[in-house]
């Protein structure tokens, strides 16, 4: 998959006054869905927020295309699901780091558990498998549209969303909590 | 996945994300790290073209006898992705140093800072610390430091000339400030931190390191290893974080993981008693090269009495590492694992010497391969 560092940097972009009021509109209305998503992808508020800020500067660096493109949202994604990507092979994010403090899911009890246990499941996943079933199950999108952000064949997402609900589907911790 | 599972998943996954309550959009923020990246690529386009005149000025500075090195040359934003808070190219060496997890994968993650993704300074959230690091003789003459500030602090001054550009940095959940740069050896260094909060001084001298060879028993060994001061007023060192007899009863050798780096003790009961000692070396990464310490447990220059122990922070791929002696034998050293660090330790009795190390793996094939192995101190070996 292309880096969008290099999609970006093709052609150079100012951003005028206007442009600047676009796309802090433009920033705030996609911020809480980015949060959100790269939440699912990491599983870390803290994380989920720096790689939202990292996708949205990247897309204040090409605003002039971006906002002139079909689908902004979907060039969002795709800078986000990269970030996100490049984020775990850096750190190598151990099995482990659940103890991280970000990790804490807050609610009523019951929720507490359903909610971590699905949390803790997804980040069993290895990370083109977490982010197919988030892309699928949070984002809603299609084979073709998984394949599009994710840089692969449509064919490889069925086969990653199968593998990852098998893995989902013995999880342990889910199947106590009566999830998927 | 049956209709209703795929029904009970998908509402699942919209209940864990919906509830996730983000703050308000931190548009300046944004902003101003696109500005961050658009401000590189232009330094990245001055340094296609300038780079031959940087190196042209940096070796008729040299030349001069009066080197110069030069802080952070290429800013990097305010909140920097990927952990990195400095760098720059100093003698036509790229530098970077940033914030990163260097636990090995599967172990709770340990936040360090690292010069070139190499030499590791384990780091604590609490501001105060003060660090230098050598890496010679990569790179003579060359110092690189860094300071942890509060939040408050936005700049620091380096001997009064340039400025620091404060970072915040994020690894392992926490946040950093930090601010890092390059200088020369040859002059001290004398930190100025702007608009310092309550009980911090507003002058701070950087500990000072040696690049000097060659080594010797008498002589300071700190290439690669951080020298670690810290701040009045701020908190001291949090400690040892972990120790482990690894190998005894004759003799111990424990690794002590902290800021101080790898810090063995070892100790060797004999005829006259028993001896104490301790030694530190760099804090390996689990990507950069790994240090081989010699840990003399009992004179080692006595080839009746000798005893010389070796300890390696291996890489977790590594099954055993293999120690092939003068005598023509070998002796297989098992590695534990210590505070998700993994090393291994083998002694070796005079007059046998250590003639090679062989990293296998768990099918009993080579990694890798070194006859580079030091007599005291340490070297250090990228498998």
């Amino acid at each position: 998959m292309s880096e969008p560092r290099d999609e970006l940097a093709a052609v150079p972009d100012i951003i005028t006054t206007d442009d600047g009021e676009d796309f802090s509109a433009f920033a705030v209305s996609r911020w809480p869905g980015l949060v959100r998503l790269a939440y699912g992808l990491t599983g870390d508020r803290w994380m989920a927020e720096d790689i939202a800020q990292t996708a949205l500067a990247r897309a204040y660096v090409a605003w002039r295309r971006v906002s002139r493109a079909d689908d902004p949202d979907a060039y969002l994604r795709r800078i986000l699901v990269n970030a996100s990507n490049r984020r775990f092979r850096r750190r190598r994010v151990s099995e482990q780091s659940g103890d991280l403090p970000e990790r804490a899911v807050e609610g009523p009890a019951e929720l507490v558990s359903e909610r971590a246990a699905l949390l803790g499941a997804l980040h069993q996943l290895p990370p083109r498998q977490r982010a197919v079933v988030v892309l699928r199950y949070w984002e809603d999108l299609t084979d073709a549209q998984i394949a599009a952000t994710l840089g692969c064949s449509p064919g490889t997402v069925r086969s990653q969303l199968s593998r990852a609900l098998a893995k989902l589907r013995v999880d342990p911790a889910l199947g106590e909590s009566d999830h998927a | 996945m049956t209709a209703t599972e795929d029904r009970e998943l998908r509402r699942a996954v919209h209940e864990l994300l919906q509830d996730v309550p983000p703050s308000p959009a931190p548009v300046e923020e944004i902003v101003r790290r696109g500005k961050g990246i658009r401000l590189r690529r232009t330094w990245a386009v001055v340094g296609a073209l300038g780079l031959a005149g940087i190196v042209a000025v940096t070796t008729l500075a040299l030349a001069g006898g009066r080197h110069q090195a030069s802080p952070a040359t290429v800013p990097v934003g305010p909140v920097a992705p990927g952990g990195v808070f400095a760098q720059g190219v100093v003698d036509g060496h790229p530098w970077q140093l940033a914030v990163q997890d260097i636990a090995d994968p599967g172990y709770l993650c340990q936040p360090a800072i690292v010069l070139n993704g190499t030499d590791a300074d384990p780091v604590f959230p609490d501001p105060g610390n003060l660090a230098a690091v050598a890496l010679s003789p990569s790179l003579p003459g060359i110092g690189f430091g860094f300071i942890q500030v509060p939040a408050a602090v936005s700049q620091v001054i380096v001997n009064g000339q340039a400025n620091a550009q404060v970072v915040t940095v994020a690894a392992c959940g926490f946040r950093y400030h930090v601010a890092g740069f390059a200088y020369s050896l040859a002059q001290a260094v004398r930190i100025t931190v702007a608009n310092p909060p309550p009980g911090w001084p507003t002058v701070l001298t950087l500990p000072q390191v040696s690049g000097r060879l060659p080594y010797g028993p008498s002589m300071q060994q700190t290439a690669g290893l951080w020298v670690n001061a810290y701040a009045a007023g701020a908190e001291e060192e949090p400690g040892t974080l972990d120790s482990q007899a690894v190998i005894g009863p004759d003799w111990i050798i424990q690794i002590q993981f902290g800021t101080g780096g790898d810090c063995y003790a070892f100790s060797a009961t004999g005829s006259a008693g028993t001896n104490h000692m301790g030694a530190c070396g760099p804090v390996s990464t689990p990507t950069g090269p790994e240090t081989i310490m010699a840990l003399p447990l009992a004179s080692p220059s006595d080839p009746a009495t000798g005893l010389t122990g070796y300890a390696v922070q291996v890489s977790p791929a590594t099954f055993g590492l293999q120690a092939t002696l003068s005598n023509g034998s070998s002796e297989l050293a098992t590695p534990c694992v210590v505070d998700g660090r993994v090393y291994a330790v083998l002694v070796v009795r005079a007059p046998v010497r250590l003639s090679r190390l062989t990293w296998l793996n768990a099918a009993g094939r080579v990694i890798a391969s070194t006859t580079a192995l030091p007599q005291y101190g340490y070297v250090q070996f990228q498998p």
